[in-house]
């Protein structure tokens, strides 16, 4: 290619030069704003990367492997595509085709979906298959004050104090705030996407129980030490179940 | 379920009862129950009104329905016309005659000679008809055949297996201009699709067979692709 050098008036040259200041700001911006965003992956790049079929993804959608809400409908220019959010769809894909060797698809469509089956356990069961430890297990027979049988609900509350005991994120006291809070919430717990947050300001600790929420901003100086979802908590409970 | 305590319910000729938990609910003539029916075996024969949902084993309607809430059971017959406005979960679904569902279907298997309606999705592992349709929603399914008699729409179909077919006679030779026996719909997805009379925006799948009467939009095949000489296809691309 070859330019030709014109003289152009200086208030036009200045013009293309804000012109061009202004595209390139306005690329930055959106830039941002696509990373900020989650990155879309349309449903045939999708099939090609996982290697899968239209069967499939179809028999998945309507044994509620996928959830309704990853269907994301955008028009183009040959008509509607769906797309989904890249990272969680291609977690789930990896998830369902380690796991279908050993479940059915309903099993699997069970330990995915947040309503609580019906499973029982004993409280040496749940120490034996290394869900909980022995003190943690003493800690929660001592506060909560219940029976030998953990439905799954228990089952959960341990396995969350579990986690954020053993990980050293809270101490004894502030695990006894947690249990307080879940135990009064139960209801949403059952239902809704749920989240566990501790929080820590000059010493002083609260617990938060966060429904459906996207994200959350706290004072300065206020410290957050740990964010555990219950509904992956759930399904990792569930995946050392099966 | 506990059936020991539960007693039947039978309503006869012009009648109306409350709902509540049952043996066997049997409405014969024209009958109404006006709450929630939990029950063994549904039956309605005539004309039967419930106005609340049904939840039982069998279910079956003779004659005219009308359900105003949801529908939940084992296997549903219906030899007549039943109108839901809920959803229905049925894991065996077989319907002569007619059946307007206003929430979604659920279902294992669908089968189905006559006219259906709903307005959200139809979900089923097997769905063939001999019908016409109108789907508002997805019909996703692992194996579809279908013979189309009338105009039948909806919106998208998914699966596996998708067999539209049509079998003209010598009757619609006749009455061709006045009814068009075709499927519209906007995009077939699945791993092999063989269509006839049928117009779609967009056709995605591995192996692709457009039959007779067929006016696609776009082919996106992955293996085979056909075509007969009576379809127009504007556009098709291997991916």
């Amino acid at each position: 290619m070859s330019y030709e050098l014109r003289i152009y008036p200086v208030n036009k040259i200045l013009q293309f030069f804000f012109t061009c200041v202004t595209l390139l700001c306005y690329a930055v911006i959106q830039k941002g704003v696509m990373t900020m965003s989650e990155e879309l992956i349309s449903k045939k790049d999708l099939l090609e990367l996982a290697g899968i079929s239209y069967g499939q993804l179809y028999r998945w959608k309507r044994k509620d492997l996928i959830p309704e809400e990853w269907f994301v409908r955008k028009s183009t220019f040959t008509g509607q595509e769906t797309f989904f959010p890249k990272e969680k769809i291609l977690e789930r894909i990896i998830k369902i085709q380690t796991m279908k060797e050993n479940l059915s698809l309903d099993e699997l469509a069970d330990m995915f979906s947040p309503n609580i089956k019906n499973m029982e356990f004993e409280k040496d069961e749940l120490i034996k298959r290394n869900i909980v430890s022995t003190t943690v297990m003493n800690f929660y027979m001592e506060n909560e004050k219940g029976g030998q049988k953990f439905n799954i609900l228990r089952m959960l509350e341990i396995f969350v104090l579990e986690k954020l005991l053993q990980s050293g994120d809270i101490n004894l006291d502030e695990a006894k705030t947690v249990l307080e809070v879940l135990k009064a919430n139960t209801q949403s717990i059952q239902q809704k996407s749920c989240d566990i947050l501790i929080t820590r300001k000059l010493g002083v600790s609260s617990c938060f129980l966060l429904v459906n929420a996207e994200d959350i901003y706290v004072e300065k100086g206020t410290k957050i030490v740990s964010q555990v979802s219950l509904m992956t908590s759930m399904e990792e409970l569930k995946a050392k179940l099966l | 379920m506990d059936t020991k305590v539960r007693e039947d319910l039978e309503v006869n000729g012009f009648g109306a009862s409350n709902g509540g938990q049952f043996n066997h609910v049997t409405l014969n003539g024209f009958s109404t129950v006006n709450s929630d029916v939990d029950c063994v075996e549904f039956k309605s024969n005539g004309f039967g009104t419930v106005n609340g949902n049904v939840k039982s084993e069998q279910f079956k309607v003779n004659g005219k329905a009308k359900f105003k809430g949801t529908i939940e059971s084992q296997s549903l017959f219906i030899d007549g016309t039943a109108k839901i406005d809920g959803n229905l979960h049925a894991e065996h679904v077989k319907i002569s005659g007619k059946i307007s569902v206003g929430g979604r279907i659920k279902s294992d298997e669908i089968n189905i000679k006559g006219t259906l309606t709903v307005e959200e999705d139809c979900e089923a592992e097997i769905f063939s008809a001999e019908a016409q349709f109108n789907i508002g929603g997805l019909l996703n399914a692992d194996e579809i055949k279908v013979q189309i008699y009338g105009t039948c729409k909806v919106k998208e179909i998914g699966g596996q297996i998708i067999i539209v077919k049509h079998k003209g006679s010598f009757f619609d030779s006749i009455i061709k201009p006045l009814f068009t026996a075709q499927l519209e719909t906007d995009l077939i997805e699945g791993d092999k699709i063989d269509l006839e009379n049928t117009i779609a925006k967009v056709v995605r799948g591995n192996q692709v067979r457009i039959g007779r009467n067929c006016q696609i939009g776009l082919v996106e095949y992955s293996e085979d692709f056909e075509q007969d000489k009576k379809a127009i296809v504007n556009k098709s691309v291997k991916i």
